[in-house]
């Protein structure tokens, strides 16, 4: 009965939990925290892309006053020295070869930051120089210098266990699946299409760069407070890594200041447990921002797609082939290619398939996951072409999209979940938004985009809800706040059920030695797995509040309902309190719910079924200074599907922010390498959307028919509003100018070489 | 990191330069800090003292008389809101106004920005097109250069070790100068800056001309220069006529400037830039002369 009654908390604009430690500067970052006699890290890093590491000196940094520890990867002889989820391929510090410039070599521990950072100079380092490759081309070339010349040891994860490279080549994936007879498809389509796009390599920019703070403690347990996005998959490299129980092994996660991917996996923590354990201290290891463009970034790929089309519009057949750049180690870009792939046709019905897929291995910074894990890349490719192929047919746009969108409950492949959603919906709200068909100003362009992408599966969370004796609640679970508002989720989550106002539930932040297992806070899955796994918990406990209640009054558990803090019955109402203090004989005890979110491996092409799809679609309205070349987008609409918005102004917040971070690979960033050498690795040089690249009119809208697997209807959502953008706009700006643009970031200078390409009209 | 540093506070500019003598290459004048303490956390220079510029009697005055003179240590955002600087050159308050970031311009000087001489400075393009000089002082006495005999090169100039800028200073061209400032790029820097002035005579009037022109072109050469051929060009043509020649004033200035391939872009497409500014500015400065605001509606770019 009370799941009938309508949402009280679910689906309210609550302010973020967190709010106001964080504007008042409390809200505490592992950075903020100190052990006493913490030790200081920092890492000395490769000047070269590529080199043999013949000889690490670190006996005169050791030496120097103040030094505790200086470590090379030669001295980790009491570890495995090597980590990486998809292949352990990575070292903690290089071992006889640098792969990339500003890998770790060498790492120093001191009483402050100053004292390390002056102890790296005395490091001596032979290194010998080898050939790098820093591009696709490069590295792909008949006879290419190889990033990785032995087979690297398999991960530490079962579900990526399918993962191989390619021995004697710098493939370090390949990945490939077909549906139907594409060849035949293409050869018998009226129209075929096809062309190469590319997508940068770009950094995520977390405002809060990678950090961690490590101690062993007497008893030989390890503790790492770590910004990280994934404390459980932590956890299992470190004992991996140590030889320690997983029991053993506690991770901590503060507030994150920004994850985006870039803090999926493990990081900087095997480093920082290492010098912890060298040097019987705490040791902190805080990272600049310059850092991060040395730790981790999107995979830049290269994207060659054929579309096949019937006059009539209808999409008859796709093939892809991507190569996407890895970088030197593969950490999850190998999972990301395959994930990326799979939904290379996005929201379409495409009856012939043959999807190609390459992880390439470079002398570059290791590309991971990046909100969107590989589908942007394939967006940015499709969505292009498919605009192309409407102005082939004298199609609009939207209604070629429409024609081909896949229908709620119909199959995307074999044994993975059908479309839960309606697509249809966000597309014609998008259009509708923008003016789609109204005539706008002639120095307009107006471009649609939409999207699909699956999530991780399968995947596991669980969670813990407690009732304490006050009737206040307590949520154990490990999904990690970074920003996206997950805590004050959770928390709206179990205050829904429970019939508390949210002011009374905590959300415990995640750890691994409290709060139960959740496998990592990515692919926009918390919302609905560790959301599930909370609300069953909260259920659990509602469940026992009705069993002592209706024993207590006398009357079925099926008459009772939960209300303002208590369980109500026609006969009268008991105060948790109260049900508590029946339960227990006292005031003390609690009640606790588990709830558990564990669907398994199925036979979908990926080994798990996505738990939800997630969908979106963006409209932008761009202009162009003909002269320079240089684009604005005035106007942009993002619509979601999320299936119900939880929480209205979190979601907008994380649509927002996705549709500007879009905008950043779209129009402004790109990594930029020569031989090897990142030639822009810091902001001065690097540049992210600033507050006044943020569209005039940004709007972010939701498509909501509760009909996603998670609590109350709701599916993920935040990577979504990111993907569109791209195609959006170069559809924008195809349509205003004429010219078609196929590498991304769109620069000034691209977009008036392709002006003056065109020539005028 | 920032590694540590000896910081001196001299009161005066005597003071000051004599540090700078003593400490020879270990010591560097410190202003606000916006390029220096960049280049110490990087590691690309680690000087052991830091002669603290800010506090010399007379660095932060903007004085005001026959010539414009700006002290060294005024920050952007004080040349930006001085009274006497909107009054005598209102050029240089906007252009100050559009410097960096707030935090830069906060904080960044006049004295700073120069003697840096990086290519993307605003403030020594606008200086350059408006004749402007800069005073230098030693334990040799004082010393004034024009701007182009003080800017040598990308991140060079004829300050000698132990000198300190005090200030720059300027005649201000009459009120009914026709001038602006242009500039355009996506990155911190500026990719392009193009500054120009025009004299003109019986302005006010229909036909009023121009008598003596300047452009000086910033950030894409290896430091800024002016447009010879370009002013030339634009000597003695009417007000009402500039439109027509300013396509061609503006292919003589890009002509003339020394591109090269960098992270701002091809030379080709920096060549042709400034072409399109020039154009730009020159419009800008004539739409003021009527009394019209310019359009300032394109995206990256910034009309001063
Ligand atoms: C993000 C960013 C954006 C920027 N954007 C712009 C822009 O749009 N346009 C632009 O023009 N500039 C720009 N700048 C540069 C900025 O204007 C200058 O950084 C600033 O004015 C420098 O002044 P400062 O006082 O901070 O110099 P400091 O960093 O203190 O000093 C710079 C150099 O000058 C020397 N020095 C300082 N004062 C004196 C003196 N009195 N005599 C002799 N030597 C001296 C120092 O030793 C040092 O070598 C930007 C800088 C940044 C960081």
């Amino acid at each position: 009965m009370s799941r009938r009654a309508p949402l009280r908390v679910v689906g309210q604009p609550v302010p973020r939990v967190d709010a106001v430690e964080k504007v008042t500067g409390r809200a505490r970052y592992v950075t903020d925290l100190v052990l006493p006699g913490m030790a200081h890290a920092k890492i000395l890093r490769s000047p070269y892309a590529h080199a043999r590491v013949r000889r690490v000196d670190t006996a005169r940094a050791g030496a120097r006053p103040g030094v505790i520890a200086a470590l090379s990867g030669a001295d980790l002889t009491w570890c495995d020295p090597y980590f990486g989820p998809a292949f352990r391929d990575r070292p903690v510090l290089a071992i006889d070869v640098a792969r990339y410039e500003g890998e770790p070599v060498a790492a120093v521990a001191a009483v402050d930051e100053l004292t390390a950072a002056e102890a790296l100079d005395l490091i001596d380092v032979d290194y010998e120089p080898l050939p790098a490759v820093s591009t696709l081309e490069e590295a792909l070339a008949p006879g290419a210098p190889l990033v990785h010349t032995g087979e690297p040891l398999a991960g530490h994860f079962a579900d990526l266990a399918t993962l191989r490279p390619q021995p004697g080549t710098n493939v370090c994936h390949r990945f490939q699946w077909a549906r139907g007879e594409a060849a035949a498809a293409l050869a018998g389509a009226d129209l075929v299409l096809e062309d190469t796009f590319r997508f940068p390599p770009v950094q995520h920019y977390a405002m809060e760069p990678h950090a961690a703070l490590a101690a062993w403690d007497e008893t030989g347990a390890l503790t790492v407070w770590a910004g990280t996005q994934n404390p459980y998959s932590v956890r299992v490299e470190l004992a991996k890594m140590f030889g320690v129980p997983l029991g053993r092994i506690r991770i901590v996660v503060p507030h994150l200041g920004g994850g985006f991917g870039s803090k999926t996996y493990a990081k900087l923590e095997p480093l920082t447990a290492a010098l912890a354990r060298a040097t019987g201290r705490p040791v902190r290891l805080a990272a600049s921002a310059a850092e991060a463009f040395q730790t981790v970034r999107r995979c830049s790929a290269r994207v060659s797609v054929r579309v096949g089309l019937r006059r009539d519009g209808t999409l008859v057949g796709v093939t892809c082939d991507a190569d996407y750049d890895v970088g030197a180690y593969a950490d999850i870009g190998p999972r990301v290619v395959q994930k990326g792939t799979y939904t290379a046709t996005g929201p379409y019905r495409v009856p012939h398939v043959a999807l190609d897929a390459r992880a390439v291995y470079t002398n570059t910074t290791p590309g991971g996951a990046f909100r969107g894990f590989g589908v942007p890349q394939l967006a940015w490719a499709l969505e292009s072409l498919l605009d192309v192929a409407a102005d082939r047919l004298g199609r609009d746009p939207v209604d070629l999209r429409r024609q081909n969108l896949l229908a709620h409950g119909e199959e995307f492949a074999p044994g993975d979940t059908p479309i839960d959603g309606k697509l249809e919906e966000s597309l014609g709200h998008a259009a509708q938004a923008i003016g789609w068909t109204q005539t706008g100003a002639a120095d307009r362009g107006r471009g649609v985009a939409a999207m699909l992408k699956a999530s991780v599966a399968p995947s596991v969370s669980e969670a813990i809800v407690r009732l304490h004796a006050d009737g206040s609640v307590a949520v154990l679970a490990s999904a990690v706040e970074m920003g996206q508002g997950t805590r004050t989720v959770l928390a709206q989550i179990a205050a829904e059920v429970l019939a508390v106002p949210v002011a009374r539930v905590t959300a415990v932040p995640p750890d691994t030695a409290i709060t139960p297992y959740d496998q990592t806070t990515s692919s926009s899955r918390s919302t609905t797995m560790t959301g599930r796994a909370v609300q069953m918990a909260a259920e659990d406990v509602r469940e026992q509040l009705f069993r002592v209640a209706a024993e207590h009054l006398g009357v079925p558990a099926r008459e009772l309902a939960l209300a303002d803090g208590a369980v109500v019955a026609a006969a009268g109402r008991l105060a948790y309190p109260e049900v508590l203090a029946i339960r227990f004989g006292m005031s003390g005890g609690e009640l606790i719910g588990r709830g558990v979110v564990a669907p398994g491996r199925t036979a979908a092409p990926l080994g798990g079924s996505t738990p939800f799809w997630e969908m979106a679609a963006g409209a932008a309205e761009v202009s162009v200074d003909e002269e320079t070349g240089a684009v604005r987008v005035e106007r942009y609409v993002s619509v979601a599907d999320v299936g119900r918005a939880v929480n209205p102004l979190l979601l907008e917040g994380q649509d927002e922010g996705g549709v500007v971070q879009g905008l950043g690979h779209t129009l402004l960033e790109e990594m930029v390498y020569e031989e090897g050498h990142l030639l822009n690795g810091t902001l001065l040089a690097y540049r992210v959307p600033r507050a006044d690249d943020v569209p005039r009119a940004l709007e972010c809208r939701f498509v909501e028919n509760a009909d996603g697997s998670g609590p109350f209807g709701a599916k993920g959502a935040g990577e979504g509003s990111l993907i569109p953008v791209s195609p959006a706009v170069a559809n924008a700006l195809a349509r205003l100018t004429g010219v078609r643009l196929r590498d991304l970031p769109l620069t000034p200078e691209r977009v008036w070489r392709a002006l003056r390409a065109r020539g005028s009209r | 990191m920032l590694r540590p540093f000896v910081l001196h506070r001299p009161r005066t500019a005597e003071e000051a330069c004599a540090l700078l003598a003593r400490l020879g290459e270990d010591a560097a004048p410190y202003a606000g800090g916006t390029e220096l303490l960049l280049l110490m956390k990087l590691g690309l220079l680690r000087p052991r003292h830091l002669v603290d510029v800010k506090r010399v009697a007379g660095f932060d005055d903007i004085a005001d008389g026959v010539r414009l003179s700006i002290g060294a240590g005024v920050t952007h955002r004080t040349v930006e809101r001085s009274a006497a600087v909107q009054a005598r050159c209102p050029l240089m308050a906007s252009v100050a106004r559009h410097v960096g970031n707030v935090r830069v311009r906060n904080v960044g000087t006049v004295g700073g920005n120069l003697a840096f001489a990086d290519p993307h400075s605003d403030l020594a393009t606008l200086f350059l097109a408006l004749d402007a000089s800069v005073e230098l002082v030693s334990p040799r006495g004082r010393r004034e250069l024009t701007l182009a005999e003080f800017v040598r090169g990308p991140w060079e100039t004829a300050r000698a070790a132990d000198e300190l800028l005090t200030s720059v200073r300027l005649t201000p061209w009459p009120a009914s100068t026709a001038a602006a400032f242009v500039k355009f790029g996506v990155h911190e820097r500026p990719t392009l800056g193009i500054a120009v002035a025009l004299r003109l005579d019986g302005s006010g009037t229909g036909r009023a001309r121009v008598v003596d022109a300047r452009i000086a072109i910033g950030c894409v050469n290896p430091c800024p220069a002016r447009a010879p051929g370009a002013e030339a060009r634009l000597s003695g043509v009417a007000l009402a006529e500039l439109e027509d020649v300013a396509g061609e004033a503006a292919a003589l200035a890009a002509a003339s400037a020394d591109t090269a391939d960098d992270l701002y872009g091809s030379a080709d497409y920096k060549r042709e830039m400034v072409a399109v500014f020039v154009r730009r500015a020159l419009r800008a400065a004539a739409a003021r002369a009527r009394g019209v605001a310019p359009v300032a509606g394109f995206p990256h770019t910034i009309v001063a």
